[in-house]
Parts: C-alpha cells; sequence; structure tokens
C-alpha cells in the first residue's frame, strides 16, 4: 500500500511539475549538452568536484590513478592495472556507483565497477560527488558517486586531438579524437589503444610482475541533432574490449587472465520547453567477462549481464523558486554465467525530486525514490539538501538521505551459496559542508555519518559452503577537508589543489576498523605554467591500513603508510591557432618508493612516459 | 681439599669441552627450534604456519617467515612430513622443502606442478596429487617426485579431483572429492608398476586413515542440497589388500561431515560442532555425540593422545582460533591464536 502511494505521489509530481534554480543559467537552449541534468541541479547540498579536461589529460596513467591522486577515494588496486575497487567514505566497492551519462553502470553480477577498465578518453569531465545519491543514481551509491560526462557542443566548430605517449614497461597509449559541431548538429568520435608489458621491477627483490601485461581498446562515439528548435535526440555509445593477464604476488605466481567486454549504448530524447523539460533515455548495455586460470588453457569461467533500460525525465518549474522533477525508469537485467545459471531481474522505479530556491542564498532539495524490483522488496528511499549561503565567501552545504545496494547477481543466484532471502543493504547518512570560496581560493570541509545495516557478506554456512547474508553492520565517519588556489601573474600561472580525509569505518559487531580503509589520505597538486612551458608535481600519502580483520600491526596483518609523488613537464613546441604540439614527459613515482596498495603485490618503480599531443 | 678437586675437575672438564665438539658430555644438540611441537597451516591469504610445543608452553605464529624471511603464497594447502623434511604445498604450484626441525628453506620443486593439492611419500619417492587446470576435468594426475632431486620424473593421470593421498607398503590411495566439480572414487596406484585400480565409495571422499586393523578409513561428505542430487555421507572402511569395500556407514540426509581424524581405535569426526567418535569395532554410527566444540567455523582437526585439536576459522578474515579439548572430559583445555584460515594440524 505504501508503495502504492509513493508511486502515485510521483506520478502526479511528473504530471504537476517542475522548474529550476537560479544556480544554473537556463538559456533556452543549452549550447553545450550535458546529459545528465541532475548533477548540476540537483546536488546544491552536496559536494560535488569535477575534474575537467585538462586534469584527465594530464594523467598518462589509468583511471585509478587520476581518481587517487585527485580525490578523496581510496583504492584498492591488486598491482598496477589489475582489477581495481574503490572505497568511498569508508564503505565496500560496491558502495561507489559509477555512472555513465546518467546512467547507473555498476556490475550487475559483483555490484562493482572495476575502475582499470574505464577508459576516461574522450570523457569530458569526471565528476566526483560525494555522499549518498542513491534517489538519483540507484544501487550503491551510498559512499558516493563517480560520473563519467559527455558533452555535445553546438557550436560551429572542428577540432582534432591526437595523443602517442610512450612509457617505461613497453606501455603504449594511442588515441584520436574528432569533435565536430554546427547549430544543429554535433559529433565526436573517440578512439583509445593502450597495451603495457607491465613488467615492472619489485624494489627490494630480484623479481618483476610476471604476467601482468594488458591491453585494452576503447571506442567513444557521441551524436546528437536538433530535429527540432526545442528537441534535440542524442546517442552516445561506449566501448571497451580489454584483455589482462591477473599478476601473480610476491610469494605467488600466476597464469591467469581475464578478457572484459563492455559496451553502453544510449539514445536520448530531449525537449527543452519554457517551463519544463523532457527527458526520455533507452539504453542497452553489456557486460561480459571470461576468466582463465591459466592462460594457455582454452577452459574459462564467464559472466554476462544484457541491460535494457529506459528512463523518462521530467522537470517542471513552477515558478522562479520552485521546480519538480519526475523519473520514472524501467531496468531489465538478463545473465547468464558459469556458476549462476540464466538469471533475470527488472527493477521498475519513481522518483520524485523537488528544488526550491526561497531566495539566492537558500537552496533546499527533496528527493523520495521506490523501486519495485522481481526479486526482493526495496527500502523507500530520500535525500534532503540545502545550500545556505551565509556570506558572498561563506556557504554551507547539508544533506542527509538514505541509500541503498541491492543484492547482485552472484549473492542470489551463485551455485553453491546463492540466497533469494537477501534484502537490500540499507544506509543512512548526513553530511555537513562547509565552502569557503574567494575567487583565488576554494576551501572545502565536510564532515559525515554514514551507518550501514543488512550489509551483505559471504560467510560459511553450516553445510560447508559460503553464501551470502544480511548480517553485518558498519558505520562510517569522517572528515573531508579540499583545498584550492589559482594564482595568476602575467603569464605566470599557479594552481595547488589538495584533498586530505580522515575516515574511521568499524564493524559494529567487533568494533574493529575495516580491512583496507587507511585513516589518513592525502593528496596534492601543484601545478604552473609559464607561456608555451607548463608543469606539474603530485604526490599522495595514504595511511596504513589493516589486511586482516584483527586489527593487528605487522606484516601479515597490515600495510605501511606510503608517499608516492610524480612529476609532469609539457612544453607547447608549436602554438598557433589551429595547430598546437605539445610535448610531455612524466615521471611515475619519482622518489622509486617501495609500496604495496594490497597485500604481496607491490606497485610499479619509478617510470617514465613521454607524451606527443597534437591539436588541430 | 674436595672442593679444590672439584673445581680442577670441572674446569679440565671445561677446557676439554671447549676443544672437543664430540665431547660426550654435552647434551645431544637439539634438531631446531621446532623439534618437539605442533604446526598449524593456515591457508590464508596470507598463509602461514604456527608452532606450538608440545607443553604448550612456546608458541610462535608466521614460523616459515620469521625464519626465511619471505611468504609462502596463497593458498597452502597441506603438509608433508618426511625423515627431516616438511613439504609444504601452496596450490598455485609449488611445494617448498624445509627442515621440519629448523625450518629453514632447503628448496622448491616447481616445475611439473600445476594446482597441488597433498603430498605422500613411500622412501625417496613422493606422491602429489593435483588438479591441473580446475576446469578442465579430465587432465587431473598424480606427480611422482624424485625426492633426491626435487624434480617431478612422470605423472600418473587419475579421474577428477584428486584429494588426500596415502600411502600403505606398495600402493597409494587417492581420494577424488572432485575438485571443482563431485566425484566419487578412491583411486589405487600400484607403486610398483604405477598400475591404477578405483574402489567406487559415496560421493566427496576426503579424509583418509589406516585403522589398527589395517583397514582403510574414508570420509565421504556426500553431494550437498544445493548441488540438486543430495548423497549421503558415509564412512567407509576397505580391505587394503584386495581393494574390496569391508564395512560402509552411512549418514542420514542433511548430514554432511567434513572433518575426521583417527586414532588409536576410533574414528572421529565433526558434524554441525558436535564430535562423534566410531570406534573399530562399532557396527553402526554413533547415535550420541561425545561432546559439542564451541566454533564459528571448524575448519580443520586432528587428534592425539586423547586429545583433540580443532581450528575455528571464525569469519575467515582474521586469525584463527586452535582449540585443544580434552577427548575425555569434552572441555576445552588450551587454545591459541594461529593464521588466517587455519586448516591442517600437524604433529612433529
Amino acid at each position: 500500500m505504501k508503495k502504492t502511494i509513493v508511486l502515485l505521489i510521483a506520478v502526479c509530481c511528473s504530471v504537476v511539475s517542475f522548474a529550476q534554480t537560479q544556480l544554473d543559467s537556463v538559456q533556452y537552449l543549452d549550447v553545450i549538452e550535458l546529459s545528465d541534468i541532475k548533477l548540476k541541479q540537483n546536488a546544491a547540498g552536496f559536494k560535488v568536484t569535477v575534474l575537467k579536461d585538462s586534469v584527465l589529460s594530464k594523467n598518462t596513467s589509468n583511471f585509478t590513478d587520476l581518481l587517487r591522486f585527485n580525490s578523496n577515494i581510496y583504492f584498492k588496486e591488486n598491482g598496477y592495472g589489475m582489477v581495481s575497487s574503490p572505497s568511498f567514505r569508508g564503505t565496500n566497492a560496491s558502495q561507489t556507483a559509477v555512472i555513465w551519462n546518467g546512467i547507473n553502470i555498476n556490475s550487475q553480477l559483483n555490484g562493482q565497477t572495476d575502475f582499470n577498465t574505464i577508459n576516461t578518453n574522450n570523457i569530458n569531465q569526471v565528476v566526483i560527488r560525494n555522499g549518498g545519491g542513491s534517489v538519483q543514481y540507484g544501487s550503491g551509491a551510498i559512499g558516493g558517486s563517480v560520473h563519467l560526462d559527455n558533452r555535445l557542443s553546438f557550436t560551429k566548430h572542428l577540432k582534432n586531438e591526437v595523443k602517442l605517449n610512450y612509457g617505461s614497461f613497453e606501455s603504449k597509449n594511442i588515441s584520436l579524437v574528432t569533435d565536430y559541431g554546427q547549430d544543429k548538429f554535433a559529433f565526436n568520435l573517440g578512439v583509445n589503444f593502450i597495451d603495457s608489458d607491465n613488467d615492472y621491477k619489485y624494489l627490494d627483490s630480484d623479481k618483476i610482475n610476471e604476467n601482468g601485461a594488458f591491453n585494452n581498446l576503447s571506442l567513444n562515439v557521441n551524436l546528437g541533432y536538433f530535429i527540432s528548435e526545442k528537441d534535440v535526440i542524442k546517442l552516445y555509445h561506449q566501448s571497451f574490449i580489454g584483455e589482462r593477464e591477473f599478476s601473480g604476488t610476491t610469494a605467488t605466481p600466476s597464469k591467469s587472465k581475464y578478457e572484459d567486454e563492455n559496451s553502453r549504448s544510449m539514445l536520448e530524447w530531449v525537449s527543452t520547453h519554457q517551463n519544463y523539460k523532457s527527458n526520455f533515455k533507452v539504453a542497452y548495455l553489456k557486460e561480459y567477462f571470461e576468466f582463465y586460470q591459466n592462460k594457455n588453457s582454452e577452459f574459462y569461467t564467464f559472466g554476462q549481464v544484457n541491460t535494457f533500460l529506459a528512463k523518462h525525465n521530467f522537470n517542471y518549474k513552477l515558478s522562479k523558486q520552485l521546480s519538480v522533477t519526475s523519473i520514472l525508469d524501467y531496468n531489465l537485467f538478463k545473465g547468464e554465467g558459469s556458476s549462476f545459471g540464466n538469471p533475470e531481474r527488472s527493477i521498475f522505479s519513481a522518483t520524485g525530486l523537488l528544488q526550491y530556491n526561497p531566495s539566492t542564498n537558500l537552496n533546499l532539495g527533496f528527493n523520495v525514490r521506490q523501486d519495485v524490483t522481481s526479486d526482493f522488496t526495496s527500502p523507500l528511499l530520500f535525500s534532503m539538501d540545502a545550500l545556505i549561503g551565509i556570506t558572498k565567501f561563506y556557504k554551507v552545504k547539508i544533506n542527509g538521505s538514505k541509500n541503498y545496494r541491492i543484492p547482485t547477481f552472484n549473492d542470489l543466484f551463485w551455485q553453491p551459496g546463492g540466497n533469494f532471502d537477501l534484502v537490500p543493504e540499507s544506509s543512512y547518512q548526513f553530511d555537513l559542508g562547509h565552502v569557503l570560496d574567494f575567487n583565488w581560493l576554494q576551501l572545502q570541509l565536510n564532515t559525515y555519518y554514514i551507518k550501514s545495516q543488512d550489509l551483505i557478506q559471504w560467510k560459511p554456512n553450516i553445510s560447508g559452503f559460503w553464501s551470502p547474508q544480511n548480517i553485518a553492520e558498519a558505520h562510517s565517519y569522517g572528515a573531508e577537508v579540499g583545498l584550492t588556489i589559482n594564482k595568476k601573474y602575467d603569464n605566470h600561472q599557479l594552481t595547488f589543489s589538495s584533498n586530505y580525509s580522515y575516515t574511521v569505518s568499524e564493524n559494529l559487531e567487533t568494533n574493529k576498523q575495516l580491512i583496507y580503509v587507511p585513516f589518513h589520505k592525502a593528496n596534492a597538486t601543484l601545478a604552473y605554467s609559464f607561456k608555451r612551458f607548463s608543469a606539474h608535481y603530485q604526490q599522495l600519502f595514504n595511511g596504513d591500513v589493516f589486511t586482516t580483520s584483527d586489527n593487528l600491526k605487522g606484516p601479515f596483518y597490515s600495510l605501511q603508510s606510503y608517499n608516492v609523488a610524480n612529476l609532469g613537464v609539457n612544453y607547447k613546441v608549436l602554438q598557433h591557432s589551429n595547430h598546437e604540439l605539445e610535448l610531455g614527459l612524466k615521471v611515475n613515482n619519482l622518489f622509486n618508493k617501495l609500496y604495496q596498495n594490497v597485500a604481496f603485490r607491490p606497485m610499479p618503480n619509478r617510470n617514465f612516459n613521454i607524451q606527443l599531443h597534437y591539436k588541430f | 681439599m674436595k672442593k679444590i678437586i672439584y673445581s680442577i675437575v670441572t674446569l679440565s672438564l671445561l677446557v676439554f669441552s671447549c676443544s672437543n665438539d664430540d665431547d660426550a658430555f654435552t647434551q645431544p644438540e637439539p634438531l631446531g627450534a621446532y623439534e618437539n611441537g605442533i604446526f598449524v597451516s593456515a591457508e590464508g591469504g596470507p598463509s602461514s604456519i604456527s608452532y606450538i610445543s608440545n607443553d604448550f608452553s612456546v608458541t610462535e605464529n608466521q614460523v616459515y617467515f620469521n625464519v626465511n624471511n619471505e611468504n609462502l603464497g596463497v593458498y597452502l594447502q597441506s603438509v608433508g612430513f618426511n625423515n627431516d623434511k616438511a613439504y609444504i604445498v601452496v596450490d598455485a604450484g609449488t611445494i617448498t622443502v624445509v627442515n621440519r626441525y629448523t625450518f629453514e628453506k632447503l628448496g622448491t620443486i616447481d616445475t611439473g606442478l600445476t594446482l597441488p593439492r597433498y603430498i605422500a611419500f613411500d622412501g625417496n619417492t613422493a606422491y602429489v596429487s593435483d588438479w591441473a587446470d580446475p576446469n578442465d576435468a579430465t587432465d587431473d594426475y598424480i606427480a611422482v617426485v624424485d625426492l633426491n632431486s626435487n624434480t617431478v620424473t612422470s605423472t600418473i593421470a587419475v579421474a577428477e579431483g584428486p584429494e588426500q593421498v596415502l600411502v600403505n607398503l606398495d600402493k597409494v590411495f587417492v581420494s577424488h572429492k572432485g575438485g571443482y566439480n563431485t566425484n566419487n572414487i578412491v583411486t589405487v596406484i600400484n607403486t610398483v608398476d604405477s598400475t591404477t585400480d578405483t574402489i567406487t565409495v559415496q560421493s566427496k571422499p576426503d579424509e583418509m586413515a589406516i585403522n589398527n586393523q589395517g583397514h582403510l578409513v574414508v570420509l565421504s561428505g556426500g553431494n550437498e542440497p544445493w548441488t540438486g542430487n543430495e548423497t549421503p555421507a558415509a564412512i567407509t572402511k576397505i580391505n587394503v589388500t584386495d581393494n574390496a569395500i569391508v564395512s560402509s556407514f552411512v549418514f542420514g540426509i542433511g548430514q554432511h561431515p567434513g572433518l575426521m581424524s583417527y586414532s588409536d581405535g576410533n574414528t572421529y569426526y565433526i558434524l554441525d560442532n558436535a564430535v562423534y567418535g566410531l570406534s573399530d569395532t562399532d557396527t553402526s554410527l554413533p547415535t550420541a555425540s561425545l561432546f559439542d566444540i564451541t566454533a564459528t567455523s571448524a575448519y580443520g582437526m586432528a587428534v592425539k593422545n586423547n586429545l583433540l585439536y580443532v581450528t575455528d576459522a571464525g569469519n575467515f578474515s582474521g586469525n584463527s582460533t586452535l582449540k585443544v579439548y580434552d577427548l575425555s572430559s569434552g572441555s576445552e583445555t588450551n587454545s591459541f591464536d594461529v593464521g588466517v584460515i587455519a586448516s591442517k594440524v600437524y604433529f612433529n
């Protein structure tokens, strides 16, 4: 009954609905079309960090490296380029949602995204949204969400980019991007190929990283066409084909290999009117993997999920101050795999968002969502947020939300062990943020508390096999500080940005810190440019982590803290209006430090990368 | 005066003993720090081996790491002991050879092995069960190892999922738990000519022992209900001369014991945290248990000198506990912190 009421409310909202914030300059036709408008409009009370093109192109290594050097997110990477899972605000790997152009792309199989299967070539911006976002972004947005957005620019232009990288361990990276636009039509295409032997030396040992080679090919195509003054049709496509050997540990060799094939296609119709905006998406996602225990053998296990989704987003501007949004979302998942047969799942969800901005100093958001799922009952989700401008320079951001993570196909259907009696993990959280914003300096401080219950944990049962149960409870709390400074004198430009996080994340049964969650993590980037020359220095500090649940210290129970630094220099050899050639050199792990991110899996020693970047 | 004589004698002894290491007056040197005690191997990760002295006064975790300053790798499957050596079997494809008393590394056997499980010895030869590619049901084998050169000299093809190996006279018995699948045979290898024979038992045969009558005792866990094809567990006694089944003690449906240890006329097993004893003369399974143990996840067991040793793997993400029970009283006498996912208990 409750469900029905919520649905009714949501549907009503969609009929009555919508408005717009004073925050964003809603133009009749946005010249730049971002697929995920909610990120701009309905997140005023959340900490949102944008990593722009310039930061993305500075990163010559993988997506994991980009985020660990530029955000509060901690990563557990099984050796460079191998499986990489995030811990955001002390939560586990399936509690960070990855959103591609507004759509949640976490695996239905294990609930996670392996960040080393994400290629940011031809992604225009990466947005990090701290804190719960399940109302807008669905399952897994508990610690936070990472958004990959493509932009289409409807102004007359044609830009091409070629990037060639070559680096240590026979690492090669070739990337081509074409971006074209005119009044009615915009188009971009990106192709990227990465190949690396990845056979770095383990410092203080005579071993090298054996069986760690990888390569991947990714393709991005995005198109947009205005069929009328108010209607634009957009098509997004992304494919990723990756092959990775899975390296062993310092003590255990490995012969295994993993192949990924992911593709995402989405068709979107956006209709923008004076008082309302309608956005209809249909998408088809495919995730597929093959795992070879022995890469020389023909035997493998596999898993596959095909997702079909339809999503309608309707915003209505009731007045200058008040806007409402309804989202109706239908997902159908079809899985197939060696260990779980052919499961299917469908999820229907209705979401209502209300944005009320009574004055220029106050933005309020109130959001609810209810899912109806074929396999289990989902909780009613909500979030409330506020942005309060205290002075011209000082703002307070507050949000509170209830979020969830649904059981995965593995949790439900794995043979043996899969448990049909699981319910979604649920989590309450509260976040208080302060923003001090001068033109040249921005300081952010966030403190949060997250309590999660019904956490799904695999445990051996009485019959001797492992089975998941909704048993664990955990809470995490902590503080995040972000500082950005921009200074410009004549041709000198100096940028400093830094993030620090203090994280306590405890199992409430044992009151012990969860494994692989550092209490302290900090990073900083100092960038300087002068005319054609630019340089940057990055430093990452990662505190101790426990590797077993006993919270003991020592080589069998914990990993030592580490400091890693990178240095990059760039010079524009050519700089014309329509020709630009930039040469770059980057030194990773500048001080050649031995460090491990996951126990017994050393990370690369000092290594070099040269880049040739040609724009025309 | 007497005192002076004594001191002269003592002094001279000292001088004498200093000059000659083979002095008959000195105590025989201990073979190593780990000579008299119990080893508990833990699968990990990280895998490790713990030592507990027989009198329980000395305990040491991560023995191999402490001595050799390196790790064993995951997952430590089992350890075999032969003469003065211990063979540590890691299922990533390596057997590490150490001195069983000092735990100093002597060498490795790492070619010819893929996914080794257990090792058993016959003179200078060892037999190692190996799943090869666990996804391939047809490539499993027993590796024959020359212990002088630590090399695999030949392989004997066997059916899917060979688990424990036991050498008795001129035969090697191999229980086929089934690896990633399930199997229901014991392979018998003739060590003279390497010919094989099979004995069909209940599904998932695993632990084996030779009892006082000279019979092979095999514990089959049976297929669990989730397989969709539940079969009963059983303790089967086999005549080692003609490979015939002497008797079979079949468990009720829903009962799937996984741990068994034989000691002095009794076969002990654990079922749902209750300890049962089946004496050699019993004609049916005991209806009542001896006593209950307290364990979150009983994962390994061994019996010696009327003491039961059980490893409790707990939550599988932290250290395990070794619990010692007095078999007569059923009371817990000692408990020790051991490695992560401790699975085997050995007496050195």
